[in-house]
């Protein structure tokens, strides 16, 4: 599903945020990336997506090589990888319902379609009461499911959490990572990083530790060592 | 699709003018401001259009015949004036008229009408008043006066009306100058406003163009929105501005009439004439300079 080969990738010559990463995801597997921060693990994440440009090396999704990709090509990928963040990134002035639409609406889906789809998705992620609230008028828990929410309406072989559960209490931590958990049973190729010793540890699924830029660990039913 | 994009874009256009409402507003009260400006400029510019181009309307040039001139002679002289080609029109004023209408402009000054009953005849001479069909053609039509032969021409002196109309010509020059350069410095302050409130519009909706790049919006649903928002002020502008520039010219017009007794200065009408040139010129230019200033602040401002 993901494949990185002998990734390099440096802001200036003398700093090297990830050195010969080399990694093979496989399709529905929930895979959780860990590191100290400034390790590279969010470095990793923006190369994936297409945020970042790698030095050297290749990096294949999906069996689309992106490694060289252009700036055309890059609203295609995002609708492919769902991604989520630790500060939601929800668009203040849109409901709930209207953020997780524009998702659809800039790749043209009808309006009928997205009438469809997003109370099927918002059911799922437990939402479907607060579709026309806006963020402010939400917890952090529910604005992070609103969040999965949009990652999910393209149906993406996988989904990218980039510290989730950051800005969360432990209780709505918990409920996100069950909900990813069931939405990777699914099928959706799941791959989170967090820095949350013991939400990787109650997940014991497959563990990769970076630190200073190189994979240091890859565990199929790791712990968080560092 | 192309449809339902467009129709997509201007949704998110306006949901973005409702929902930041004071941003909206501020934007558009400033254009109002420049396009006031550049409004107060054309009037002056009119006004001073029409006064100069009135003076010009009564300058003429009276030539005074002999006191015994034959009118078959003076019939011949006006003809013959009447051909020149920088001639608009010749009238004829007789001893008599002139006379009356000495009395008339003098009848509030007992001491001239005394003088003049007291010289027992009358004084003035016929006069041909020869208006020119252009008042930059009155060096060329007194050339051409000084060069007629006639025996019954009294006084041919023009020296005056030459320098007065070198004053006319030198005033409405440096009015012209002043004003397009008032002119220029309205249109570059505009261009600012627009281009800077665009630019703080983008740089306020930094984190919203990164949302929208996350979840795979092509550019034209991230810069469109920006752009149509910036034709949408123009037109509430350009309306907002109609709104009220007719009711202030209405109430400059009795002041203007005031001021320029006997000259025909109408505002509303000269607006009324040219409502598009105006209005349609100022949304068209408002608006190219509106996209431009988006497109350019967009592609700085809105990097991935």
């Amino acid at each position: 599903m993901i494949k990185l080969f002998n990734v390099y990738k440096s802001y200036t010559p003398e700093i090297q945020v990830l050195k010969d990463v080399n990694l093979h995801i496989k399709p529905g597997e929930f895979v959780s990336i860990v590191g100290v921060s400034g390790s590279g693990k969010t470095t990793l994440v923006k190369a994936m997506i297409g945020e970042e440009k790698i030095n050297e090396g290749k990096i294949v999704v999906g069996g689309w090589d992106i490694t060289d990709i252009g700036n055309k090509e890059v609203p295609y990928l995002r609708r492919q990888i769902g991604v989520i963040f630790q500060d939601f990134k929800l668009l203040p002035k849109k409901t709930l319902f209207e953020n997780t639409a524009f998702a659809l609406e800039v790749c043209g889906q009808s309006s009928k379609r997205i009438r469809d789809i997003i109370p099927r998705v918002m059911k799922i992620v437990g939402l479907e009461d607060k579709m026309d609230r806006y963020p402010h008028e939400v917890s952090g828990g529910e604005k992070q499911r609103a969040a999965i929410a949009r990652a999910l309406v393209h149906s993406p072989k996988v989904l990218l959490a980039d510290e989730p559960t950051g800005n969360l209490d432990a209780i709505n931590a918990n409920e996100i990572i069950d909900l990813l958990s069931h939405i990777n049973k699914f099928g959706t190729t799941v791959v989170l990083v967090s820095h949350n010793k013991e939400i990787v540890n109650r997940l014991n699924r497959r563990v990769i530790t970076i630190d200073n830029g190189s994979i240091v660990s890859d565990r199929e039913r790791g712990k968080y060592l560092l | 699709m192309f449809f339902l994009s467009l129709y997509r874009i201007i949704k998110f256009s306006l949901q973005d003018l409702s929902r930041n409402i004071w941003l909206s507003i501020v934007t558009v009260m400033i254009l109002i401001l420049a396009l006031f400006s550049i409004n107060m400029l054309l009037v002056v510019k009119v006004i001073g259009d029409a006064a100069v181009g009135a003076i010009k309307d009564k300058i003429d040039i009276s030539l005074y015949l002999k006191p015994d001139a034959d009118e078959t002679a003076i019939a011949a002289l006006k003809a013959q004036l009447g051909n020149l080609s920088e001639v608009k029109s010749v009238t004829y004023v007789s001893k008599e008229e002139a006379l009356n209408i000495f009395q008339q402009n003098n009848s509030d000054n007992p001491e001239i009408l005394q003088a003049l009953r007291e010289l027992g005849k009358n004084p003035l001479t016929p006069t041909l008043i020869i208006q020119p069909k252009n008042a930059d053609l009155i060096d060329n039509l007194t050339h051409e006066l000084d060069r007629v032969d006639s025996s019954i021409i009294d006084s041919r002196n023009f020296t005056d009306y030459k320098t007065m109309l070198d004053k006319i010509n030198a005033v409405t020059d440096k009015v012209t100058k002043a004003g397009l350069i008032l002119s220029a410095i309205f249109i570059f302050i505009t261009l600012m406003v627009i281009f800077n409130a665009i630019r703080v519009a983008i740089y306020t909706h930094n984190m919203e163009i990164n949302i929208m790049r996350l979840v795979g919006a092509p550019n034209s649903f991230i810069y469109l929105p920006f752009l149509v928002s910036g034709l949408f002020y123009t037109l509430f502008g350009v309306l907002i501005i109609i709104l009220l520039f007719y009711p202030f010219l209405s109430l400059l017009q009795p002041y203007l009439e005031a001021f320029f007794v006997g000259y025909n200065i109408n505002l509303v009408d000269y607006f009324n004439r040219h409502f598009l040139e105006i209005f349609g010129g100022e949304f068209i230019g408002i608006a190219a300079i509106n996209i431009l200033a988006g497109w350019w602040a967009a592609r700085r401002y809105a990097q991935a």
